[in-house]
């Protein structure tokens, strides 16, 4: 139980990683006349760099998600969370329905994340590797989520490119990671993250997720559904973000353990 | 009484929503709870009171928990848990009882584990204050927490081992640091731990399938003592000995400012690791016997029977703990979680004393110290890992369960495993628990298979089991006897749960 609220926890990333921001300034209309000068070419870490501003460019945010998992038989079941984040780290988690209904995760990082568990009535310290969890059989796993900077600890370089879209792909630095390669798909225009592929070390595709929906939220746009799929069995996992909203000022204060235990 | 704390707690649930919309504190309240039905089945005939009684249903309970927060503002907190639990069995023994009172036919009780209320940030933002009924857990591993002795447990029901006695009490925290977290409890009243229903069974005497002495539990006295309390009924004829069922009274600590009970604790935070220093005054929570009297006195009924009745008295000794606790992700280690606690106790001596008297004589006198004052060690220490995605493993070490005090029977070592597998996304789990006693190989096995039924809904079937011998390898030895395998620990059985969490 405690993997999988860590692992809810991290779910974070993998919405933010859908997040598009409205105010985003549109490219500039080309002049109808002459050719246009082309347009400075952006190298691969400037691409990712606004990428990653647009996932964590709010002072806080505030989502609603709806998850629903559904099992390659068609059978699903969904959970419904709350989540608070603060700049690009801390975040906390509250889950309002289902058996995990009363739990809370507080993730400062990767190493620091505490889960309040209403059953023992006591905050604990959650190790790494339930970072390994999946949430409730969904097919987000941390490896997937805890990824604040890809720049940090991947290497990076332009795949492609195509009207719509760059594609960039990633390489680990650490031998560690599951992943042999990750492959980004950005809009050409927003910088919107708008699929990401997780290849194992067999060159295998492992994890896919889609961005779709594109939706205003309360002025900003952020991509409504993510679907997270494992191409191998067709399992797959879909978040809605039922609301969201940034900037509320949320106090720091509520993103510590002390906030975690207080009145439970 | 009962019913108008039902109806009151009924009206809490119809009329507090209306209220708070009302006034427009609906924003402010947060209501969830549980839903659970529980039936179980023993599964032998061995472990009871009697002999050949069992393959019978051990419970058939229904329970309904609330719990309320209610926040008028972002520093002030009123919580409560409330508990209604059906018991699910006909207590009418006569004709008069169907007629009487229908509590008697479908028995009920209502609980209130938590009701207190908890300032945050007021009047300084460094200091959190609550005060009320609560359950507090300290302690940074899971269940089994030698330094968390605010609340004792409640092993009424030893399965549901994470349960515990609520107490009134006041805390004060203070937060100076991002990294340190400064606690004080003061509880005014003791309160024991709830016991199983067979813990009397570790007083009671053996009988063959005639009826007649064949044992009796050894009280906490040298080999040598006790050895001469049997000689003394070695001589009459077992069958001739009536028992009456022995009574063990409660000498409970008096209601005064010095009974009261304090702890005080340090936490830090670095890093990726957490620990804490704890100090606790007050009472062992279990009780520790430290005086008896067998009586034997012809019977004036029964021509050549003689009668015999046993008292003994249990108290709850003064202690001190020093603690600490901590919990740590080793990242050279594959990024194990370990955890540990380690509590210094500092014990009230206790000195047993047993009288035996034939009539008015006494015939037999021995002491011995029950409970050293010398200061003793319990510990835990546990490692956890999750292997797959879906294979989870927990393993600790105790040293000392929670019942344990350095008495005769000692400080025990225990290993208690927990595996636990999930299949098809996790709507089906199942967990394989265990504690091994490492001195006696008693144990309990805990397997439970979970189906998440849909979201909020499930259903859970296990089994609760208990291995070892009943009876004490040397019957003289109060030590003797296994953890697990005596019939005190309770009995075996198998279990159908449904649970709906609003």
């Amino acid at each position: 139980m405690i993997r999988s609220t860590v692992v809810a926890a991290l779910l974070v990333w993998g919405l933010a990683l859908a997040q598009e921001d409205a105010s985003t300034p549109a490219p500039p209309t080309p002049p109808p006349a002459a050719a246009p000068a082309a347009a400075p070419k952006l190298s691969p870490q400037e691409i990712l760099a606004k990428m990653e501003a647009l996932n964590n460019g709010f002072a806080d945010q505030k989502m609603e998600i709806r998850i629903t998992v559904f099992e390659v038989d068609g059978s699903k079941k969904s959970y419904d969370m709350t989540m608070f984040q603060k700049g690009d780290k801390k975040r906390l988690i509250q889950f309002t329905s289902g058996e995990m209904k009363g739990m809370s995760t507080l993730v400062e990082d990767r190493n620091t994340v505490h889960v309040y568990l209403p059953g023992f009535k006591k905050v604990r310290r959650v190790a790494a590797h339930n970072m390994n969890q999946s949430l409730a059989g969904s097919d987000l796993s941390s490896e997937d989520m805890a990824q604040v900077s890809w720049a940090a600890d991947w290497n990076l370089s332009l795949e492609k490119e195509d009207d719509t879209s760059y594609w960039l792909l990633l390489t680990p630095k650490s031998a560690d990671s599951a992943y042999s390669k990750v492959q980004h798909r950005v809009d050409k225009k927003t910088f919107a993250q708008q699929e990401t592929h997780y290849f194992n070390k067999a060159g295998e595709e492992v994890k896919r997720f889609v961005n779709t929906n594109f939706t205003d939220f309360h002025g900003v746009m952020r991509n409504k559904k993510i679907t997270v799929s494992d191409p191998r069995t067709g399992h797959r996992t879909e978040m809605d973000i039922l609301d969201f909203v940034v900037n509320q000022g949320l106090k720091d204060d509520l993103f510590t353990v002390r906030s975690l235990q207080w009145g439970k | 009484m009962l019913r108008r704390v039902l109806f009151a707690l009924c009206a809490l649930f119809v009329l507090l929503p209306s209220a708070a919309r009302a006034e427009g504190w609906l924003d402010m309240i947060s209501l969830s709870g549980l839903l659970e039905t529980d039936v179980r089945f023993n599964v032998e005939d061995y472990r009871g009171p009697v002999e050949g009684e069992g393959y019978n249903f051990a419970i058939n309970r229904n329970d309904a928990i609330l719990h309320a927060e209610i926040r008028p503002h972002d520093s002030l907190v009123a919580v409560f848990d409330g508990r209604l639990r059906f018991y699910g069995f006909n207590t009418a023994d006569d004709l008069p009882g169907l007629s009487r009172d229908r509590n008697q036919v479908d028995p009920f009780s209502v609980q209130v584990d938590q009701a207190y209320v908890a300032t945050r940030g007021l009047p300084w933002s460094w200091l959190d204050l609550k005060a009320g009924r609560m359950v507090q857990t300290w302690g940074s591993a899971d269940v089994f927490n030698q330094v968390d002795l605010l609340n004792p447990h409640d092993f009424y029901d030893p399965m549901d081992y994470v349960r515990k006695v609520p107490n009134q009490m006041f805390e004060v925290d203070v937060y100076p640091a991002d990294w340190l977290t400064l606690t004080a409890v003061w509880i005014p009243v003791f309160k024991p731990a709830l016991l199983p229903p067979s813990a009397p069974l570790g007083f009671a005497v053996e009988t063959d399938a005639n009826g007649c002495l064949s044992s009796f539990p050894a009280p906490p006295l040298s080999v040598e003592d006790n050895q001469a309390l049997a000689d003394l009924f070695a001589s009459v004829d077992p069958c001739s000995l009536n028992f009456a069922t022995p009574q063990v009274n409660l000498y409970m600590p008096k209601y005064t400012f010095a009974d009261s009970q304090v702890g005080a604790r340090a936490k830090f935070s670095f890093e990726t690791i957490d620990f804490a220093l704890t100090y606790y005054y007050g009472r062992f929570p279990y009780p520790i016997a430290y005086n008896a009297a067998a009586v034997a006195n012809p019977s004036t009924t029964q021509p050549g029977k003689v009668n015999v009745d046993y008292v003994a008295e249990v108290m709850y000794p003064r202690m001190q703990v020093a603690g600490l606790d901590f919990s740590y992700t080793a990242p050279w280690l594959f990024d194990v979680g370990i955890v540990g606690e380690l509590a210094v106790i500092f014990p009230e001596q206790v000195t047993f004393g047993l009288r035996a008297y034939q009539g008015d004589a006494k015939i037999y006198e021995a002491t011995s110290v029950n409970v050293p004052s010398t200061p003793f060690i319990k510990a835990t220490f546990g490692m956890d890992y999750t292997f797959t995605k879906w294979l989870y493993v927990n393993a600790m070490y105790l040293r000392g369960f929670f019942d344990e005090f350095n008495d005769a029977y000692g400080v025990h070592n225990y290993v208690v495993a927990t595996a636990e597998l999930k299949f098809r996304s996790d709507s089906l789990k199942l967990r394989l628990a265990g504690i091994l006693n490492v001195d006696d190989l008693s144990n309990v096995a805990n397997p439970q298979l979970t189906w998440v039924i849909t979201p909020g809904l499930e259903a859970l079937v296990g089994a609760f089991i208990f291995g070892g011998k009943t009876t004490p390898s040397n019957t003289y030895d109060y030590a003797a006897r296994e953890k697990f395998g005596q019939k005190a620990a309770g009995r075996s059985f198998a279990y159908l749960k449904v649970r709906f969490t609003f």
